[in-house]
């Protein structure tokens, strides 16, 4: 494993942000930590980071605590921004020596790294000339200068325009491609079913989903297949309602159906079947439909 | 704590500030206004005592004769060498008549009593301030008392009686040294020093308020989250600190150094006698109670400075602090005419107080030795003290975005984890 967190708590005065929450990231994955606004998980990932003291639990990052592995590990907050007046090349060699890289390294890997976000003629700038398109790319790369094992990534795509996004996105799936470890925290549910191999939800500071995404999709599908074909016939053998989407049918099955069968059934019965697939329930409604089971 | 990390974070603050254009001007004044003495001091080379007359002539009651108006007696026959600056008129009326034509600069009334009250009126036009310069003019004065002692006295008796004496300040130390013979000894053994101090209390300011505003910057910009995950607030904080004390330190240097090496330029050219250098007392105490007191602020400002939302919320929150230490110079002049007395020797040992006080008064006398080893126990006493709650408030104050904490939960802070 490589973090490790066990019964979590932290409160701020009389309010706990985290309640003894636990969780486990492998090594290799992209792992999504989700949750609505005030959840937790910007006060999680910070005690991860060893920016905050946890009131009660353990943490433990590469077997280590947190304190001690912070040169391994990168983060780009949600709150982020850069030193306006300073040299990009200059905020990049900075925020690496701070990390513990050597001045001659951190030149290195920072023009390395601005090569890959494609900033390298903008190294002598100063970061205020960056457009905001630009500084993101120059954030993101911040939290990897140091070529790190763990990266956590709060909001990534966050005022981002789709291209900028697209760039953001690709860059992770190289970084997952590499090895690297990736904690992702991001209200996209797209990206998170895209990118991540397990999440954990977190509401009111505790966790109310965790696991491999796949398996929670399928525990939450619905019941359903979703065909498509020219036309269906009525009353096919365990279906108990039939409905038109987008030139598709969605098919409720009825309790005890397997799908197999349906789809037996609809060949014997000559239907042209062009498409047919379990119903896929998208992520979005499994977090609206947690959160707010959780919060009625 | 990590010293690596703390020296990274030395450097970035000083190579960073050192370039700030305020630095620039504020570091350059001392030296420039070096060069201005020096190269007044070329231009009046060798007539330092014109230099004088220049200025004494400034004071002047004006170069148009005066009319006088006597009834006493003692002033109707004016001396031959008066008769150039003084003209008798036989009525008031006559005299205001010469006044108005512009004949005369002013008319003195003498009245008949003019012995026993000494009273004279001064009629002039327009402003009242020439008139009040009468009873300054030494050349009223030297008329008035000629004229009074006329054939009573020796002429040399009469003629010191009518002139101030030529004062010459000679200060010396308990051990009975000289510290400041002759006008310009007195300005470069006193006067100096005492800038210099101010310099100093300045540059404690200034360097404090470059730590407030580098906190202020790097919470407000938001990049103080990235900062934080790799080093510890402590070493932050503390890097901050080393870095622009150096920063204030070159700046004083810079000071010392043009201080010294134009105030002994100007001793030569204007050919003057006097001392040239900052006396070493005041020097090492003004060196040690920078120090402490630049760290003392500095750590509260670091700390106050990471509560604020905004750079001017963290400016208003470290005012409380800019207005302890700005008390002694609201009282400089009671300092001045005594820097030992009762309330400048309380305020030496209040921590907020001791530096800027204790700055301002070493120069200036030879202050008690229990006042020097109090305020310093004092400040070594409070450091740590404002360590353990700027620490405190520095690191958790930093993540707070948005809204500006109240007394209560600042208070919370200090007493709570963090």
């Amino acid at each position: 494993m490589i973090i490790q967190v066990q019964n979590l708590v932290k409160r701020y005065g009389d309010v706990v942000a985290v309640d003894h929450l636990s969780f486990e990231v492998e090594r290799g994955e992209i792992f999504g930590l989700l949750g609505p606004n005030g959840a937790g998980k910007t006060t999680t990932i910070r005690v991860i980071m060893d920016i905050l003291k946890p009131d009660a639990g353990s943490v433990t990052v590469l077997g280590q605590s947190p304190g001690q592995m912070k040169g391994h590990v990168g983060y780009l907050p949600e709150e982020r921004g850069l030193y306006r007046n300073l040299k990009v090349l200059d905020t990049l060699v900075y925020l690496a020596e701070l990390k513990g890289v050597s001045r001659p390294a951190a030149q290195e890997r920072a023009t390395a790294l601005l090569e890959r976000i494609q900033l390298r003629k903008w190294g002598t700038r100063k970061v205020r000339d960056l457009s905001q398109g630009m500084q993101q790319r120059l954030q993101f790369a911040a939290s990897l200068i140091h070529d790190p094992e763990v990266i956590f990534l709060d909001e990534p795509f966050q005022g981002l325009d789709p291209v900028n996004a697209e760039r953001i996105k690709d860059f992770i799936t190289d970084l997952y491609r590499e090895g690297k470890t990736i904690v992702l925290s991001t209200h996209q549910m797209n990206r998170v079913e895209a990118l991540c191999n397990r999440i954990l939800l977190i509401n009111r500071g505790r966790a109310v989903l965790y696991g491999h995404l796949a398996e929670i999709k399928r525990e939450y599908a619905p019941h359903a297949v979703r065909v498509r074909a020219p036309q269906l016939p009525p009353d096919v053998s365990g279906v108990v309602e039939v409905a038109q989407d987008n030139g598709a049918f969605n098919l409720t099955l009825a309790e005890g159906a397997d799908p197999q069968d349906v789809l037996r059934a609809l060949l014997d019965r000559g239907v042209e079947v062009l498409a047919f697939e379990v119903a896929p329930v998208p992520l979005e409604e499994i977090f609206v439909a947690t959160v707010s089971g959780e919060e009625a | 704590m990590d010293w690596h990390k703390v020296w990274v974070v030395t450097r970035h603050e000083y190579a960073t500030n050192v370039r700030r254009v305020g630095f620039i001007i504020m570091t350059a004044i001392v030296p420039v206004l070096g060069i201005v003495v020096l190269v007044f001091g070329a231009f009046f080379a060798g007539q330092a005592q014109q230099l004088g007359a220049f200025f004494e002539k400034q004071f002047e009651v004006g170069d148009a004769p005066i009319g006088v108006v006597d009834a006493s007696g003692y002033f109707s026959s004016i001396r031959e060498e008066y008769q150039a600056d003084f003209v008798p008129y036989e009525s008031e009326t006559m005299a205001v008549a010469a006044l108005k034509a512009e004949e005369i600069s002013k008319v003195l009334v003498i009245g008949e009593d003019y012995l026993e009250t000494g009273r004279v009126v001064v009629v002039s036009l327009g402003s009242g301030f020439s008139a009040a310069a009468v009873s300054d003019s030494e050349t009223v004065r030297a008329f008035l008392v000629d004229h009074l002692l006329e054939d009573a006295v020796d002429p040399t008796l009469r003629k010191r009686a009518a002139t101030p004496p030529d004062v010459e300040p000679r200060v010396i130390s308990s051990g009975g040294e000289t510290q400041g013979e002759g006008p310009w000894g007195f300005a470069f053994t006193f006067i100096i020093p005492y800038f210099l101090a101010i310099f100093l209390v300045t540059t404690i300011f200034v360097s404090s308020g470059y730590l407030l505003q580098s906190v202020a910057e790097e919470k407000e910009s938001r990049v103080i989250e990235i900062v934080v995950s790799s080093v510890r607030p402590v070493e932050l904080m503390a890097g901050k600190v080393i870095g622009l004390g150096a920063l204030g330190l070159t700046q004083v240097l810079v000071w010392v150094v043009s201080t010294a090496g134009f105030g002994s330029g100007a001793v030569a050219l204007l050919a003057v006698a006097g001392a040239t250098s900052i006396p070493m007392r005041v020097l090492v105490l003004g060196i040690v109670y920078y120090l402490l007191g630049y760290t003392l602020y500095a750590i509260l400002m670091a700390g106050m400075g990471a509560l604020g939302t905004t750079m001017r919320e963290s400016q208003q929150l470290a005012g409380v602090f800019s207005f302890f230490a700005a008390v002694p110079y609201m009282f400089s002049g009671f300092l001045f005419a005594n820097p030992n007395m009762a309330f400048a020797r309380v305020l030496s040992f209040f921590p907020l107080t001791a530096p800027t006080m204790m700055l301002m008064r070493v120069p200036l006398a030879e202050v008690p030795w229990v006042d020097v080893a109090g305020s310093i126990v004092v400040l070594l006493l409070s450091i740590p003290a404002a360590l353990w709650a700027g620490a405190k408030l520095f690191r958790v104050g930093l993540l707070i975005y948005g809204k500006r904490p109240t007394l209560k939960e600042i208070w919370l802070i200090l007493r709570g984890r963090d």
